[in-house]
């Protein structure tokens, strides 16, 4: 097991060079300045550089996407802090305790415990990745095309319920409807074009990324300027440098919420912001001093930001060892490596060993650049924020259009790009939350191939869906989840469970 | 409220919608391919779930209404937002990346749209007074410079240093 810890220190070592600190210096700054622009989320930052660089060899293109992930991640948090909005999903619960800190003339100082949670975050969330993922590989191995199929089944499902804003049912229309999305095109089995009626464009299905793009970026600049805010930054008081004495006060709070996190990003379709909401949750229920909790703790922030950079290594370990990802930035990810040749899933640890130990010494890469940056650039990465929107919107939309063209040099993904992001603002508007929808798109050829073929494997008993120890517990999850989620299952219960009690008193 | 009906209504719609169309699918009898492999299998589970999901959110919404209360609205509905603003960046970005892109030249088609949307949403009214020229120059030049800018750099940046094939 400790094995892994050793292959970790031989790929930093061999990664080094010149033109590796590069890439990690611009693309974890661009990371951070995407995740402080409230709108631009990480997964929009992954999309366009994953366009934008498949140019490259494997190794820099990977490098460089996980740099703007963990940068893009972090970076969240400066806008939370500053301007109470959180610059990506993730940096939600951040905001609470971070902006308290800083309207108390506190800034500084939060962005300094943001910045040493997010570094041990993914700290721990690397080490974790490099112990455990070999591991879940082995294990792996052993799942069958049942197991896939729940496995993507429960993705859509779990992220619908997570991120349905109060309406779980809205979220897993969301899921469906992305899973629906994948089906268009040539179908993995016979090669049979779906939904494409003689239009080869259409034979060829919608490209993940241009679908990716449209929905996080065209459809960002759409809402942007429908609703036109500005917002000016009040200089940072403070050190920015975390006092020693703090982060060696929460170490507890450090380690804890790092394997929550850890935890939160592993599973298929939670990701960052769970794994910020729980480990927020998990030390306020367990500190002394829950009273400050909201108000300023500088706990509280501690634990929100350890928790979502620590859900990136987490939501990379099933995105190579299953081919299944963790959360909807993760998603674009598994569609780069795909892009890239890299074949990941249970055979990982036979056919490419060190890569699962070279995805964690860039993530080793991130997390230093994190660190530093955040450290010592705090006063010109402000001006990040200043920046209008007004001028900054037509440039993401020229970048949303070469990145829907690059793949594939059709006309069409732009088009694709062009329709995804008016359909994503329609779901928008109507109150859809946008990750179970990529989600979906990626898991959709999982699901279909999979399910097709247990039914060859088992000639059409369902059985073994059901009764595989694996397969049992995910569907029995997902059962739970779609139960919990409904409202006539919730008031029955509450229905059952009153007239036990007046029966019983 | 009626948002949601509506929505459950479309989401019975396109759910039958597709259950036909994967029912419609061919089967291959003829190649003798195993029956559990068919291309409108999973399809048509997806769209007799969609079509289930709307059916819940049409009777979730009934119930409701049968009730008289209205179910609070959800993050999202009824955002706050200007509807000529959007319709105006739709038309813009709609005509970039829909009819500019492909049809001129990409640095040009890059340059008059960036140029044209820094001159839309950068205009204010008060530049029509007397001796506002100051401003109005400003403004101009401005969105100009940025329109060239954004250009130049990311035709050269793209093709470039990333080699990547621009419309």
């Amino acid at each position: 097991m400790l094995d892994g810890l050793g292959y970790f220190a031989t790929a930093i070592v061999e990664l080094f060079s010149p033109g590796t600190l590069f890439n990690v210096g611009w693309a974890t700054l661009l990371g951070i300045s995407v995740g402080m622009l409230p709108g631009l989320t990480a997964t929009l930052g992954l999309a366009l550089l994953t366009t934008l660089t498949f140019q490259l060899a494997a190794g820099d293109a990977v490098m460089i996407l996980i740099c703007m992930y963990v940068g893009a991640i972090y970076g969240g948090s400066r806008s939370a802090i500053l301007l109470n909005i959180p610059g990506t999903p993730a940096n939600a619960a951040t905001a609470l305790d971070g902006f308290q800190l800083a309207r108390t003339g506190r800034a500084g100082e939060a962005m300094g415990i943001a910045t040493s949670g997010s570094f041990f975050g993914t700290v721990v969330g690397m080490l974790a990745l490099a112990i455990f993922a070999p591991l879940l590989a082995e294990t792996a191995l052993g799942f069958q095309s049942y197991e896939f199929f729940w496995l993507a089944v429960f993705g859509v499902v779990i992220s619908g319920r997570l991120t349905g804003q109060g309406d779980p049912l809205k979220g897993w229309i969301a899921g469906f409807l992305g899973l629906l999305v994948a089906m268009v095109g040539q179908e993995g089995v016979h090669a049979y074009a779906r939904f494409a009626y003689g239009n080869t464009d259409l034979a060829g299905g919608f490209g993940l990324l241009p679908v990716l793009v449209g929905v996080f970026g065209f459809t960002e600049v759409l809402w942007v300027m429908k609703n036109p805010t500005y917002q000016a930054v009040k200089d940072a008081a403070g050190s920015v440098i975390p006092r020693v004495r703090d982060v060696l006060k929460h170490w507890v709070t450090i380690i804890r919420s790092g394997l929550i996190g850890t935890f939160m990003g592993l599973v298929p379709g939670v990701g960052e912001d769970m794994g910020s909401w729980v480990s927020y949750a998990v030390a306020r229920n367990t500190s002394r001093n829950k009273d400050e909790y909201g108000k300023g703790s500088v706990e509280g922030l501690m634990s929100a930001e350890t928790g979502n950079s620590a859900a990136v290594p987490g939501a990379i370990i099933p995105v190579l060892t299953l081919a299944i990802p963790g959360s909807a930035p993760a998603a674009v990810l598994l569609a780069a490596l795909f892009i890239h040749g890299v074949r990941p899933g249970p055979l990982i640890m036979i056919e490419s060993p060190a890569f699962i130990f070279e995805v964690t010494a860039m993530i080793f890469y991130a997390s230093a650049a994190i660190l530093l940056f955040g450290l010592l650039l705090t006063k010109p990465m402000l001006l990040v924020l200043r920046v209008s929107h007004v001028k900054l919107m037509p440039i993401i939309f020229v970048l949303c259009t070469v990145g829907a063209f690059a793949i594939a040099s059709r006309l069409f993904d732009v088009w694709v790009m062009l329709g995804f992001g008016v359909l994503g603002l329609g779901l928008r508007l109507l109150g859809f939350p946008m990750a179970p929808l990529v989600l979906g798109v990626v898991l959709g050829p999982i699901l279909d191939v999979n399910l097709r073929r247990g039914l060859v494997l088992s000639d059409g008993s369902l059985a073994p869906f059901f009764t595989r120890p694996i397969s049992l517990i995910l569907w029995v999850v997902i059962l739970i989840t779609f139960l919990l989620g409904s409202e006539w299952f919730l008031k029955s219960v509450k229905s059952w469970g009153a007239r036990i009690r007046s029966q019983g008193g | 409220m009626r948002r949601d009906a509506l929505t459950g209504l479309a989401l019975i719609a396109l759910g039958i919608g597709v259950v036909i169309e994967s029912w419609r699918m061919p089967r291959f009898e003829h190649l003798g391919i195993n029956p559990y492999t068919v291309p409108g299998i999973v399809p048509g589970i997806l769209g007799a779930v969609l079509a289930l999901f709307g059916t819940v959110m049409l009777s979730r919404t009934a119930v409701a209404w049968r009730r008289g209360n209205e179910v609070p609205p959800v993050a999202g509905e009824d955002e706050p937002g200007s509807t000529p603003r959007l319709l105006l960046t739709l038309i813009l970005t709609v005509g970039y990346g829909g009819f500019l892109v492909g049809a001129l030249p990409f640095w040009l088609a890059t340059f008059l749209f960036v140029l044209a949307f820094l001159l839309v949403f950068e205009w204010r009214p008060e530049f029509r007074r007397a001796g506002r020229r100051a401003a109005l120059v400003t403004y101009a030049s401005t969105s100009l410079l940025q329109a060239v800018l954004v250009a130049a750099a990311v035709t050269f940046v793209f093709q470039r240093v990333f080699l990547v094939t621009l419309p």
